[in-house]
This record gives structure tokens, C-alpha cells and sequence, in this order.
């Protein structure tokens, strides 16, 4: 927490009473109102809330980059004292290039993908500058040292699409700071990278900050992001703020209903679907242009009351001292305590553990399964069949077993084979080696060649709710053409079928009709998942079925794929990158890296020592939504390396952090594949480090008192 | 139950039926500048050939009866029927004049709209048929089929579509058929193109993978789930292809290799009145011309604008 060296000191920026309007055909749209806040020099301010709620409004909004319709109808920005509201674009301009800088989340929409980043990175310097181009070389290396970019001058020699992901980020930070600007605005700036790669990011935004003394606005969907780089942390929905509090406060104490309610609704690290529930918030985030009369969140609120729907709730402190400033929109603030609360009738399923019986049949053995992609040769040779044929392995040798109505998850950073292991077991991808059996059936050949019997009780739940929907058909067709595929139901109830199903995933019967474009993502899903059990299958397939949803809307996704789970028997194989969700969501876990399984065991197994040293990684990274949480600090170096040449040995060796407590620096892990170590109840770690050492080490995540 | 997100939402309308996407359709043409122009010139041939003459009211016309002689409408005279004077300019016997034989210049562009309005979306129908399946095939199967399709359309692309034109007219000989076929021919690699290219980005969605783990035919998958998501750009494209056909089918008039005479064709009209221009009487180029020019710009303006609409809404 930041204490201010007197309150004489001037906010960097200070805006007051913001409103952006978008110019649309039917009018203007107000995207944020009434926004207010401050950031001081060396702070971080944290702005969260689900998409939609105008967040990205605002970062834009601060440097006037609203693009052709938008523009600000209201309020004031101030920046180091000179408003910024009517000044010119050129003026800006200079501004933004000198004094403001942004990250975004897609590190490749910000480099030119044609020039060298060397190239790029002085530009800054020599345009907003005039700095001299050899000059503004040397700062360039050094400003990328300075974010531990290895090798910093051959890779100011590279194209951007020559480095990762995590390096091209670096890379705009990089850039961002060359200026040394007064004010860092991020947008989402760790959303497209894995997690490890993200908490090094993170790492990075602090250490720059604290060294360089920059006001940080930080903008987030991820509350647990948001915890480990904030100061303060705004929480914004439908375009207002609704709490403004420290980090602290609004973690141990929030006071607004939206806050507590998105609180509620994320898994905690560690936390089992035996052991807590989640409470997804009902309703959704209204449209800008249909807003409520009363407070916006009044028709999602459980505290709900007739003041709250008579007129917009003001932003009022409940706190008279400076230091300790906590804003809310909430008139009620004072009485509502999230402990007390209690959920509604039918907010959650009721849901019973379900048992596994150790001597249930496995629905689904897999043992050493291999997906080999050939991979195009360069060399001229190959053209007419000579040359060395190369194959990318993504996965390698796996194998594990899924007994009967439990469910698996499986997780890995992106690129570590979880999809293509999926689509293998489902018949997408081709088999190159080992075997699979589903229920005693060979099913090592690819859909085409499938029995329809087989392919009835296989079936899979995509990512992407854009995608899993046929936008040309109605709700009803799509979920109608299994059952009549499979003939489910004699022809003349299909209809009543598809409306039971609608029921199931809680949407009412009259989304028969709709086109997929006219519902929303967590809609689109919940008809996505009715598609893939209207054949009431064995085994449902889930590929981060809630990765692209809101947090509120995810853990609504959850509980019902629980609940559907529950009362259908189903058996589930889920992957998520999320390690909350995972851990939440499961009853086994099988951690991949680059291809291969490195543990598998019990879901309280794995979150706990002995630990795989990739999962204890894995745990060290992953941002929790919580301050107080205590976290081992662990950070991965390097890439993932490429699947085409995996490391010999042990393929974790060229990154493992704990390699050093084998005698001479793990000389093994570099020649030897490790063996499996059981560390009993079928928990299985692939390392060469003895178990008693591994039981020794801290556990990861520590809450504290 | 609560959990619902679809609370806060009313009730859906019922599902639009048939009438209501049409309706939907031409709002959106409507809507745009550019395509309403585009629909007024290009609406305005299509009335004038549907109503050149009564034979959209007389079913005994529809059948081609021979004994059936149609009164003309809008065209005013018979297109073949000489009015006495030769080579008259625009007056108000004649609006836009009369030709060498003494035939209505009006009247033989309002049926010469007939044919063209008839010959270029057949031809271009056909294309589309023939274009968009091989390339749903190619696309969507990748691997072998995709090389020997493409490899054999781009030998076609190869040759200049005019001399394709002319190669398949000279050597199957000038008939209303032949100049469909040619229209085919040339225009079904540049549709397999395109449909290729958008089946090789539909089919990586999730439906299709859906699609492909209920254990559909490739055909199913092909017809029923890529294609109506491939539909607007194809249709914008055979909008433009259907302008390129109506200039395709002028030039081959205009080559002689068009309709046999004495059919009204455009590009024959334009060829026979070129030697008239210097006599001091141009106007049977001009018409023919410029009616040619209008249906294609029309045409045109109607993609143009489609297309920019359909952005919008992405």
C-alpha cells in the first residue's frame, strides 16, 4: 500500500466526472458515466469489471484515442494539472508519444510485424526525442536488460514474429518505458499469455514501477491479476464505477453487491467442488442503451430495495480519512456484509459428492498414446521425397485411465498438447502410436471411421462460444440434429426432447427459435453443452469450455455442467489452463508438459507436496484473487521449447527450477527419461528428484492468517 | 431457476418466416446509397424486359407456342418488325430511333434485355453450381482432391476469358446454349476459388468440429453447415460475375459470335451500327452501348454497396 507523502503532492492524472458517448446509428450511446479518480506518481491503479463494463472506454478515453464516433460528453481529465478535454490531436499526439504511454493486450497489434524491433524501438526515441541513432541504440539494449530480455542485441536484430509471445510484450513495455513516461496505462496486458509467462509480466510491472516511479492505470477482467499489481483497485460495471478502494480493503472487505458478488463466484486455488460452491451472479450486464432508471446493478442485486429503483445511487465515501479512501455506489453500503450473505433459492445447485468406486471399470484407458503432425521440410530435397521427414510431437507417449462417471481434468500451459490429446481420443486427429480403448473398444481411428453407436457416447464441448454455434441455424435445429442423428427419441418427441434439454441448461423453451448472434456468450454455451448430451453419451469431452467467458457467467457454466454431470452419469475429460477451475472442476488431474504427462494423481494430490516441479511452477504463478494469500515465488526461464526437438531426458530439464537439488545440477535429467514415482492412492510424478525431497518442499500457496 | 443469465431479457419474437428475411434483405439494400442506385438501373431493365410485351400474362407465350403472336407493352413495336423508314433519329415516333431495316431501336433493346437478363445469371448460375461445388470439395477434403481441382481450374484461369469465349463459340457455334456454357466454363474456376478459400476458413470453426464428432458425411457437413456461412460473399460475387457476364456476352455479339441475327442481341446492335457511325447516324452504338454500360454499372453498385453493408455488420 502506497502512503502518501502528503496530500499536497499533485495526481499525475486526475479525472473527474468522465462520460464517453459512442455515435451510433440510433443515436448516441453513453459507454462510461460519471467516472472519478486519481493517480498519484509510483501508484497502480487497478480497473476491473466483466467486458462490456467500459473499462478499455476509459484507458482510451484518458488519451483521447476514441477513435471516429466516440467522444467525451462530459467531465474533465487532467493530466499533471492541464486539462486534456479540447486540446488538439496534434498536441495530443506528442502528448501521448512522450509522457503517456499504452500496452495492449495483443503485443503483435503494437509491432510492426515488418520491421526489426531495433528498428521500432529507437524510432520512439529519435522522433519524440531527436535523440541521436546511436544513442538511442544503447538505451534500447539497455532498456530491454532492463526487462530481463536475454540477449538483448541480437534481438534488436529480429522481427517481431521471431521471439514469444511473453518476449514480444516485454518488447512494448520496453518500448512503453523508453520515455520514461509519466503515466503507463495497460490494458489487459497478460491476457494472452500463459500463465507463467504472465506472472513474469507481472514481476516485471512492478519492479518498473517501483524503479521508475510511473502512475500505472491497469486494467483487468482478472481479479486475481488485479490483486498482485494494484495499490488501489477500482471495480467498474455497466460503465460506472462502482467501488474505489485499496487493494485490501476491497478484497477483505468489499461493499459494494457487484464486488461481493464477483468475489463469490471465482473457484479458489485449492478449493474442491466438495468443499465450496460457487455463486454465479444472475442476470447480466445490461446494454448501454437500455440501462436501468435506478442503480445499475439494482436488477442483479439480492439487497435490492425501492430507493435503490428510484434514482442512480451517488459515489459517497465511507471513510473520512484520505488514506484510506473507500468509495461506493451503493446506498446501503453500511449494512451489507458479504459474510451474512446468504444465497437465494435455486442460485446454486444442490449437488452430493459423487463417490467413485474403486473397483469401477475405466471408461476410457489410454496407454501411451502418440500425435505425430508432419511437419513441412525447408530443404529442396524433400520436394522429391529425400530429405529427413520431421514431425512435430504434440503428444508423446500418454497415458492414463478415466474410471466411470468421474471426471479428469487436464491441464498445461498452451502448446502443451491437452487440445490435440482431446481431438485424438474424440477421432479429430490421427493416432500415430499407442492405444486407446473406450470402453473396451479400439478407438484408435478417426471419427469418419467410427461406428455411430461409438460416436453417440463420445462427444465434446468446444472453447470458443463464437464457434461452437452454426450461425445460420436456430437454437432448436442445432440441438435437434443429434437426437435425430442418433435417434435419441422416436421423431415425433424430438421436439419436446429439445425443450427438455433447454431446461437442463436452464435456458426457457422459447430460445427454440433464436439465431445464435441474438445470445450472449455464457447462452451460446449453455447450448453448445445441450447439444453435446442430447445423445446422452458416456464420456463428454470439454476443451476450456468457460475460458472465454465472464467470471459471473463461467461459474453459472460450472455449476451446470456439475449438475448435468450429476444427472446424467456422465463421464468428463475437462481442460482448462485455469489451475482454479481445474482444481475445482475435478476429481483426477494430469499436468502436460510439451506433450507428455508429468503428474497425474487425485485432485488434493497434486495441489499439494511432493509436487512435480512444473506443477509446482504452475501453482507459484497462477494469480490468486486474494492479497493476503502468501505465494512462493517461482518463475519459469525461458520458453516452452519447440515440440518438433524436445529436450532429451527429462523434456522439463532446460527450464526445471528445481534441478539443483540433484548431485552435480541434475547431470541425469539432461541424458535419462525419469521414471515414475508413485507417491501412493495413484499419484504419479515423472521426475528424477526422490519424493522424500520433493515432500519436503514448502507448499506453494499459503494463506495467511 | 435464477441462475438463468436470461432474466433481464424479453420474451423473443417468433422465428422470421421466409417473407420477413426477404423483407430483411432488401432493407439492407435499401439502406445504402450505392446499392439503391445500383437497384434502380438494374431494376430498371428487368421491368422493361419482363413488360416488353404481354407474354408474361399469356401462358400459351410461356410455352413458346408458335401460333402465339404477343402484343408488345412497354417495347411498343415488335423487334423484328420493320416501321418503315431506315436509319431514323430519335423522335417521337421512334424514341430513340430506328435502324438500318427500319426496326425500333427501343423496341429491340427492350427485348435484347431479355436475352441478356436471361442468358447472363443462367450462365452464371451454372458457374456457381459447378464452381461452388469443386470448391466446397477442394476446400473442405484439402490433401489430393484439393491439388488436382485447383491444379486443373488454374490451367483454365490460365487463358484470357475473352479468347475462352471465343475458343468454345467458335468451336460448339453460336447458340443461346453454347454462350452459357462459355459463361460457365470461364467464370466456375474464379467461384471455386473463392468458395475454397472460404470453406478453408469455415471448416476450422467449432461447428464443424461438432459436426465431424456427431459423424457427418463430408457432404452433410459441406452443404448443410459450411455453405450457408459462406453465402454472403458468394453472393456478391456472383452479382459482379453476373455484370462481367453481360459484358461477356455483349463482346460476343459484337464479334458476331453472340445470337444469330435477327435476334435483338446488344452486342450485334452495336456491331451493326458501328458502320453507321460515320453516316451520321450513331445512335444504334450509342443505345446499345449504353444500355450494355447501365446493366453493369448497375450491377456493380449494387456489390459495392451489398458488400460494404454486410461489413458493417461483422
Amino acid at each position: 500500500m502506497i502512503i502518501r507523502s502528503g496530500k499536497m503532492s499533485q495526481p499525475v492524472v486526475k479525472v473527474e466526472n468522465l462520460a464517453i458517448a459512442y455515435e451510433t446509428r440510433t443515436g448516441d450511446v453513453n459507454a462510461v458515466r460519471d467516472i472519478s479518480f486519481e493517480i498519484y506518481r509510483g501508484e497502480t491503479l487497478g480497473l476491473v469489471g466483466e467486458s462490456g463494463c467500459g473499462k478499455s472506454t476509459v484507458a482510451y478515453g484518458l488519451v483521447n484515442y476514441l477513435g471516429r464516433n466516440g467522444k467525451i460528453v462530459k467531465g474533465d481529465i487532467f493530466f499533471q494539472g492541464q486539462s486534456l478535454v479540447g486540446k488538439g490531436q496534434e498536441e495530443l499526439r506528442k502528448l501521448r508519444g512522450d509522457q503517456i504511454s499504452m500496452v495492449y493486450q495483443d503485443p503483435m497489434t503494437s509491432l510492426n510485424p515488418v520491421l526489426r524491433i531495433g528498428e521500432q524501438m529507437t524510432e520512439v526515441l529519435t522522433v519524440h526525442r531527436g535523440t541521436a541513432q546511436e544513442e538511442a541504440r544503447t538505451k534500447c539494449i539497455e532498456m530491454l536488460r532492463r526487462v530481463y530480455m536475454p540477449d538483448p542485441e541480437k534481438v534488436m536484430e529480429r522481427y517481431p514474429h521471431q521471439i514469444s509471445g511473453g518476449q514480444q510484450q516485454r518488447v512494448v513495455i520496453a518500448m512503453a518505458m523508453l520515455n520514461n513516461p509519466a503515466l503507463l496505462v495497460m490494458d489487459e496486458p497478460t491476457t494472452a499469455l500463459d500463465v507463467t509467462v504472465e506472472a513474469a509480466v507481472l514481476d516485471l510491472i512492478a519492479d518498473l514501477r517501483r524503479d521508475f516511479d510511473t502512475a500505472i492505470l491497469f486494467i483487468s477482467h482478472n481479479l486475481g491479476v488485479i490483486a498482485r499489481v494494484s495499490d488501489r483497485v477500482g471495480v467498474m460495471y455497466a460503465g460506472e464505477l462502482v467501488e474505489l478502494a485499496t487493494v485490501q480493503e476491497i478484497f477483505a472487505n468489499p461493499r459494494h453487491p457487484y464486488t461481493q458478488g464477483l468475489i463469490r463466484c471465482l473457484p479458489k486455488l485449492g478449493r474442491s467442488k466438495a468443499s465450496s460452491i460457487l455463486y454465479p451472479i444472475r442476470g447480466r450486464v445490461p446494454p448501454p442503451d437500455h440501462l436501468p432508471p435506478g442503480c445499475v446493478f439494482e436488477p442483479r442485486c439480492d439487497y435490492a430495495r425501492d430507493a435503490c429503483r428510484a434514482q442512480r445511487p451517488p459515489l459517497r465515501s465511507l471513510t473520512t480519512e484520505q488514506s484510506t479512501l473507500h468509495l461506493t455506489r451503493c446506498l446501503f453500503s453500511e449494512e451489507i456484509d458479504a459474510a451474512q450473505w446468504t444465497p437465494p433459492d435455486g442460485l446454486v445447485p444442490q449437488l452430493s459428492q459423487v463417490v467413485p468406486t474403486d473397483n469401477a471399470e475405466p471408461i476410457l484407458k489410454v496407454s501411451d498414446l502418440k500425435t505425430y503432425y508432419r511437419h513441412p521440410n525447408a530443404s529442396p530435397l524433400s520436394l522429391i521425397g529425400l530429405g529427413r521427414q520431421e514431425y512435430v510431437k504434440a503428444v508423446d507417449g500418454v497415458s492414463f485411465q478415466v474410471p466411470r462417471g468421474l471426471t479428469l481434468g487436464v491441464v498445461g500451459e498452451s502448446g502443451c498438447g491437452k487440445s490435440t490429446l482431446i481431438k485424438a481420443i474424440i477421432g479429430l486427429e490421427d493416432v500415430t502410436g499407442g492405444k486407446a480403448e473406450f470402453m473396451g473398444f479400439d478407438i484408435h481411428r478417426q471419427v469418419s471411421h467410427r461406428d455411430l453407436a461409438m460416436i453417440k457416447e463420445l462427444q465434446m464441448v468446444f472453447q470458443n462460444p463464437d464457434s461452437t454455434m452454426n450461425p445460420a441455424y436456430t437454437v432448436g435445429q442445432q440441438i435437434e440434429r443429434p437426437l435425430r442423428r442418433f435417434k435419441v427419441v422416436p421423431r415425433g418427441q424430438v421436439r419436446e426432447e429439445v425443450t427438455r434439454l433447454l431446461r437442463a441448461v436452464k435456458l426457457d423453451e422459447y430460445y427454440y427459435d433464436r439465431l445464435p448472434r441474438q445470445l450472449s456468450g455464457g447462452e451460446k454455451q449453455r447450448v453448445g453443452i445441450a447439444r453435446a448430451f442430447a445423445g446422452r453419451p458416456d464420456l463428454v469431452l470439454c476443451d476450456e469450455p468457460v475460458s472465454a467467458l465472464d467470471v459471473s457467467v463461467q461459474a453459472a457454466v460450472l455449476n451446470l455442467l456439475l449438475e448435468i454431470q450429476k444427472e446424467f452419469g456422465t463421464t468428463m475429460i475437462f481442460i482448462a489452463h485455469d489451475l482454479s477451475v481445474v482444481r475445482f472442476f475435478s476429481d483426477t488431474i494430469a499436468v502436460m508438459y510439451l506433450g507428455q504427462v508429468v503428474e497425474i494423481g487425485l485432485a488434493e494430490a497434486i495441489y499439494a507436496p511432493p509436487y512435480h516441479p512444473y506443477t509446482e511452477s504452475l501453482l507459484a504463478a497462477v494469480p490468486i484473487p486474494d492479497p493476503n494469500v502468501k505465494q512462493e515465488h517461482i518463475r519459469l526461464e525461458g520458453s516452452v521449447p519447440s515440440p518438433l526437438n524436445p529436450p532429451s531426458g527429462c523434456r522439463f530439464h532446460t527450464r526445471c527450477p528445481r534441478r539443483k537439488l540433484l548431485p552435480d545440477g541434475g547431470q541425469i535429467c539432461e541424458t535419462q527419461v525419469p521414471p515414475w514415482q508413485e507417491a501412493g492412492d495413484g499419484h504419479k510424478i515423472l521426475c528424477h528428484i526422490p519424493l522424500e525431497q520433493l515432500r519436503q518442499l514448502e507448499p506453494v500457496v499459503q494463506a495467511s492468517a | 431457476m435464477a441462475v438463468a443469465e436470461n432474466t433481464l431479457v424479453a420474451r423473443a419474437p417468433a422465428r422470421p418466416s421466409r417473407w420477413q428475411k426477404v423483407r430483411a434483405g432488401f432493407e439492407i439494400l435499401l439502406r445504402s446509397k450505392v446499392a439503391l442506385i445500383g437497384f434502380v438501373l438494374v431494376g430498371f431493365w428487368v421491368i422493361v424486359a419482363t413488360f416488353a410485351d404481354d407474354c408474361v400474362v399469356q401462358p400459351a407465350c410461356w410455352v413458346g407456342s408458335k401460333d402465339y403472336k404477343p402484343t408488345p407493352w412497354l417495347a411498343v413495336y415488335s423487334p423484328n418488325q420493320s416501321t418503315g423508314k431506315g436509319l431514323s433519329a430519335p423522335g417521337p415516333g421512334h424514341w430513340l430511333g430506328t435502324d438500318r431495316n427500319g426496326r425500333d431501336l427501343w423496341a429491340r433493346l427492350a427485348y435484347g434485355a431479355r436475352i441478356i437478363l436471361t442468358l447472363a445469371p443462367l450462365g452464371v448460375g451454372v458457374a456457381l453450381v459447378v464452381g461452388g461445388f469443386l470448391g466446397l470439395a477442394a476446400g473442405y477434403f484439402s490433401g489430393w482432391v484439393d491439388e488436382i481441382i485447383m491444379r486443373l481450374l488454374d490451367a483454365m484461369i490460365a487463358f484470357p476469358q475473352i479468347i475462352l469465349y471465343m475458343v468454345i463459340i467458335a468451336a460448339l457455334g453460336p447458340s443461346a446454349a453454347n454462350v452459357v456454357l462459355a459463361i460457365t466454363l470461364a467464370g466456375a474456376p474464379g467461384i471455386a476459388r473463392l468458395v475454397r478459400s472460404l470453406t478453408l476458413d469455415i471448416k476450422t470453426r467449432d461447428y464443424v468440429a461438432a459436426a465431424q464428432t456427431r459423424g457427418e458425411s463430408p457432404w452433410y457437413i459441406m452443404f448443410v453447415e459450411i455453405l450457408p456461412n459462406a453465402s454472403g460473399p458468394i453472393i456478391i460475387d456472383a452479382m459482379l460475375r453476373v455484370g462481367y457476364a453481360v459484358f461477356a456476352i455483349g463482346t460476343l455479339g459484337f464479334l458476331g459470335l453472340g445470337l444469330p441475327p435477327p435476334s435483338p442481341d446488344w452486342g450485334s446492335i452495336v456491331n451493326v451500327g458501328r458502320k453507321f457511325i460515320q453516316a451520321g447516324h450513331p445512335w444504334d452504338a450509342v443505345w446499345a452501348s449504353a444500355a450494355t454500360a447501365m446493366l453493369v454499372v448497375g450491377l456493380n453498385l449494387m456489390a459495392d454497396g451489398l458488400s460494404e453493408e454486410m461489413q458493417r455488420y461483422r
